[in-house]
C-alpha cells in the first residue's frame, strides 16, 4: 500500500471537503432512495468509499452501511459516544471517541486494529500523512500516532480544547485551539513553528491552499495566514462567530457563518465573490466543487449554491447538522442529520 | 421521598397546597383547576438555597464597554462580575465573594440558557468568567458541569468547544459517561406530575445532574421576554431547563407557566442547590423570546443582574423589559386583549402580536411559594455604572 492510498490530510480528506468522492452533480435530488434511523444523535459527517457509507453515532457505534440499500454491512461498538467524523486511510477507518481514544478499525469487517490514548474526549477527525495519524482532543492534547501500530510518537499540550481537525501539509501540521490560537506544529517533534492568536476560540478546521492557511474564528473574523510564517495575509470580518470549516475550490474559499450566510472569498486577496443568505445559523463545513457548494444548516435545511455566483440551485428541508457535510455523487446525495437519521436521495 | 400537591385555580389565579378532585374533561381542553404533584426527596433546605444568602437584594451592573466590535468584551465582563459580586456580598476580593457560595470540594453545575442562537444566549464571555471565578475559589474544572436540556443548542453556541479543558458540558437529552459509567439525563425518582391539556405523558423528570451530581448550582439566565411566561429569567431557566417535558404547559393561547415554573423551583434539590444567579443582559430581548430570531427585538442593554433571590432578580428583569416596551410604544407583558393575539409569524413581525396570553405572574406565584421577594419596595436594588 503506497502513501498515496493512506494519506487523508484533513477533515473529509481534502480542501474541497468532498471526502475524496468525485462527482459533478449539480441537479437537485428528486426521490428518497433509502433512509436509516440510528439509535442516537449523529454529530459527524458520513464518508463514502465505493459502495459503503461509514457513519459514527453518539450511541458509540461506527456503522458501515450499504450505500445502495442502507442495510448494515457491519457495526463496531466503541466504549463511549462518538462525535468524530471518520477518516479513511488505506484499509483503516479512523475516528476519535469520548473515551479519549483514537480507534483504527479495519474497513471490510469492522475488526479493531488498535487504539491510542489522547487524554480526553476526541471530537476531531484524524488526519493522516506518511504513516502518521494526527489528532487533537478536548483535553488540549495533540498527538502524533503511528498509523501501523497505534503507538504515540509525540504529544503536545496546547492551551485549550482542540475541536479543530488538523491539516497536515509537508513538514507542518496546522490546527486551531479554543484559546484562540492557530498553531503550525512541526510534524516530527510537535514544537511550534509558529502560532497566531485570534480574538476567540478556533474550532473550525483550517484549509491549506498554496501558501495560505485559511480558517475562521469565533471572533467573527476569517483569516488567511502565511503558511510558513503565520503572518496575516488578509482577513475578513463577518457579523458573528465562525465554526464552519472552510472548503476550497476554483480559487475561492467557502464557509458558513453563525450569522446565517454562506461566504465565498477570493483566495488571493479575500475579496468577497458572493455572500448568500442561508437559514439562521451554520456551523458545519460546506463541500465545494467542481460546480456546486453544498451545506447543511443547524435548523435542518440542505442547500446547494452555484459555485461561481452563489445562486441557490436547490434546497431540501432535511438534514439538521452541527458538523455534518453532505456526500455528493453523480447518483445520490447522502445526508446525516443530527437526530440520527441518514438519508440517501437520488 | 416527599410528595406535595399544589392546586392552582385558573379562574382566581390562586395557588394553594392540598388535594383536588380530577374531573373528567376532553383531551386538549385546558384545566380550570390544575393539580400538580411534586415528588422530590425530603431533604432539609440549605441556608444558601433560594432565596439564598441575600434575600431581596439585586445588583444591576451596567458597563458602557460591554460590547466592543459587536462582541461581548471579556475584560468588561470580568470588571462587571467583580463589581457586582462586591455589590452583592460586600467582599472586595472576588475569591472571598465567591467563597461565600462554593467550596473547593463542591461539584458546581452551571445552568446556561442556549436557546436564542446565535445572539441572545448566555455569552461565552460570562460563562468563562464564572468558571475562572470558581477556579479562584478553589473549584477545579473537573468539578464543573455546564448543562441544559438540549445538546445541539449547547454546541451551536460553542459551549462544548470553547470552555476550558476539564469542564464537562452536558446536554440532558443525551447519555454521557462519568468515570466509565453511562448516565442518563433525568432522574426517574424525582418528578412533577400534572395534566395540563390532556397530554399523554403527564410527568416531567428532574435532571440527574441536579439530583445526584451537583452540590451547588450557579444559574446564568438571559434577560429576555418570553412569549408564554412573560419573561424567561432565573426561575424559568432553572425550572424549564432542568425538568423535561415542559413545552406541554403552553398551548396557544393558554399557558400554565404560572404556576408550574414556581412549583418546579420548589423541588428540594433544585431549590437547595441553586445558590447564585447572574443574569446576562448584555444583549436583551423585549419581544419574540426566547428565540428572538428577529434582531429588531434585541437591544444592547450592557447589563448584568446579580443576586441570590431569583424572584427579586426576575422582578427587576420584568421592570426592565416593561420599561423598554413602554419606551417603544408596544403593549405591556400583562396585556390580555384579544387584539394582541397572533400567530408565531405575526410575533416575528411585530411586537404588537403574541401567540399567548403571557403569564408574568409566575414570578409573584414563586414569591408566594417562599422562593423570594416580589414587592418592588422590598427589593434592595443596587445600581453600578462602569465604563
Amino acid at each position: 500500500m503506497d502513501q498515496h492510498e493512506t494519506d487523508w490530510v484533513t477533515l473529509l480528506a481534502g480542501n474541497d471537503r468532498r471526502g475524496a468522492v468525485p462527482g459533478t452533480r449539480k441537479s437537485p435530488p428528486q426521490d428518497l432512495l433509502w433512509k436509516a434511523s440510528l439509535p442516537e444523535a449523529v454529530r459527524s459527517s458520513p464518508v463514502l468509499r465505493e459502495d459503503v457509507l461509514y457513519v459514527t453515532c453518539r450511541d458509540g457505534c461506527l456503522y458501515a452501511l450499504d450505500s445502495r440499500t442502507g442495510r448494515q454491512r457491519w457495526t463496531f461498538q466503541a466504549a463511549a459516544a462518538i462525535d468524530s467524523t471518520p477518516s479513511l486511510s488505506g484499509n483503516l477507518v479512523l475516528f476519535g471517541c469520548d473515551d479519549g481514544k483514537v480507534y483504527a478499525v479495519e474497513v471490510t469487517a469492522g475488526r479493531l486494529q488498535w487504539t491510542a490514548e489522547t487524554g480526553g474526549p476526541v471530537w476531531t477527525s484524524p488526519a493522516v500523512q506518511a504513516g502518521t495519524v494526527y489528532c487533537g482532543s478536548t483535553s488540549g492534547t495533540f498527538a502524533a500516532i503511528d498509523r501501523g501500530t497505534g503507538l504515540v510518537r509525540w504529544r503536545r499540550q496546547l492551551g485549550g480544547r482542540i475541536c479543530s481537525s488538523a491539516y497536515v501539509a509537508g513538514r507542518l501540521v496546522y490546527v486551531g485551539c479554543s484559546d484562540g490560537n492557530i498553531h503550525a506544529l512541526d510534524t516530527a517533534s510537535g514544537e511550534d513553528a509558529w502560532s497566531y492568536q485570534t480574538g476567540e476560540g478556533v474550532s473550525a478546521s483550517p484549509a491549506v491552499a498554496g501558501s495560505l492557511v485559511l480558517a475562521g474564528s469565533e471572533d467573527h473574523v476569517f483569516y488567511a495566514l502565511d503558511a510558513e510564517s503565520g503572518r496575516v495575509t488578509w482577513s475578513v470580518v463577518t457579523d458573528l462567530g465562525i465554526a464552519s470549516s472552510a472548503a476550497v475550490a476554483d480559487g475561492k474559499v467557502f464557509f458558513g457563518g453563525k450569522d446565517g450566510h454562506m461566504y465565498a472569498l477570493s483566495i488571493i486577496d479575500g475579496r468577497q465573490v458572493w455572500k448568500s443568505r442561508s437559514f439562521r445559523t451554520i456551523t458545519a463545513p460546506p463541500l465545494a466543487g467542481p460546480s456546486v457548494v453544498c451545506i447543511q444548516t443547524f435548523y435542518g435545511t440542505t442547500q446547494a449554491f452555484d459555485l461561481s455566483t452563489g445562486e441557490e440551485l436547490w434546497r431540501a428541508a432535511l438534514g439538521a447538522s452541527l458538523q455534518s457535510t453532505p456526500v455528493l455523487t453523480n447518483e445520490a446525495v447522502y445526508l446525516a442529520s443530527y437526530p440520527g437519521v441518514i438519508y440517501a436521495l437520488r | 421521598m416527599n410528595r406535595r400537591d399544589f392546586v392552582y385555580n385558573v379562574a382566581l389565579g390562586t395557588l394553594h397546597l392540598g388535594l383536588a378532585a380530577t374531573p373528567f374533561r376532553q383531551a386538549g381542553a385546558p384545566r380550570q383547576d390544575l393539580r400538580i404533584a411534586m415528588h422530590a426527596p425530603d431533604m432539609p433546605l440549605s441556608p444558601l438555597g433560594m432565596p439564598g444568602a441575600f434575600p431581596g437584594r439585586v445588583v444591576e451592573v451596567f458597563h458602557a464597554g460591554a460590547i466592543a466590535d459587536n462582541r461581548v468584551s471579556s475584560s468588561a465582563m470580568k470588571t462587571m462580575i467583580d463589581a457586582g459580586m462586591e455589590g452583592l456580598t460586600g467582599n472586595a476580593r472576588p475569591e472571598q465573594a465567591w467563597a461565600r457560595f462554593v467550596s473547593p470540594s463542591d461539584v458546581v453545575a452551571i445552568k446556561v440558557n442556549p436557546s436564542g442562537t446565535p445572539q441572545t444566549t448566555t455569552s461565552i464571555a460570562l460563562l468563562r468568567e464564572v468558571i475562572r471565578a470558581l477556579n479562584t475559589a478553589g473549584v477545579p474544572n473537573s468539578n464543573i458541569i455546564v448543562y441544559d436540556r438540549n445538546s445541539n443548542q449547547l454546541e451551536v453556541n460553542g459551549y462544548h468547544t470553547l470552555v476550558p479543558p476539564g469542564v464537562r458540558v452536558v446536554g440532558l437529552d443525551q447519555r454521557w459517561a462519568v468515570a466509565g459509567q453511562t448516565r442518563g439525563g433525568y432522574d426517574p425518582a424525582v418528578f412533577c406530575e400534572m395534566d395540563c391539556f390532556g397530554e399523554r405523558e403527564t410527568r416531567s423528570y428532574l435532571a440527574s445532574v441536579v439530583t445526584s451530581e451537583a452540590t451547588k448550582i450557579i444559574n446564568l439566565p438571559c434577560l429576555k421576554e418570553h412569549n408564554a411566561s412573560g419573561v424567561t429569567g432565573c426561575l424559568k431557566n432553572l425550572a424549564y431547563g432542568s425538568f423535561n417535558n415542559v413545552a406541554r404547559t403552553h398551548v396557544d393561547p393558554k399557558t400554565y407557566t404560572d404556576p408550574v415554573i414556581g412549583v418546579m423551583c420548589t423541588a428540594t434539590p433544585l431549590r437547595s442547590r441553586s445558590v447564585l444567579h447572574i443574569m446576562d443582559g448584555i444583549r436583551a430581548v423585549y419581544h419574540s423570546g426566547p428565540f428572538a430570531w428577529n434582531p429588531e427585538f434585541v437591544w444592547d442593554a450592557r447589563t448584568l443582574l446579580i443576586g441570590t433571590d431569583p424572584v427579586a432578580v426576575d422582578r427587576i428583569e420584568l421592570e426592565i423589559v416593561e420599561a423598554r416596551r413602554r419606551e417603544l410604544g408596544v403593549p405591556s407583558l400583562w396585556d390580555r386583549s384579544l387584539d394582541g393575539l397572533g400567530s408565531n409569524a405575526d410575533m416575528q413581525r411585530t411586537a404588537h402580536k403574541n401567540p399567548f396570553y403571557r403569564e408574568p405572574g409566575h414570578i409573584r406565584t414563586a414569591a408566594a411559594l417562599g422562593l423570594g421577594t416580589w414587592e418592588l419596595e422590598a427589593i434592595d436594588h443596587r445600581r453600578i455604572r462602569l465604563g
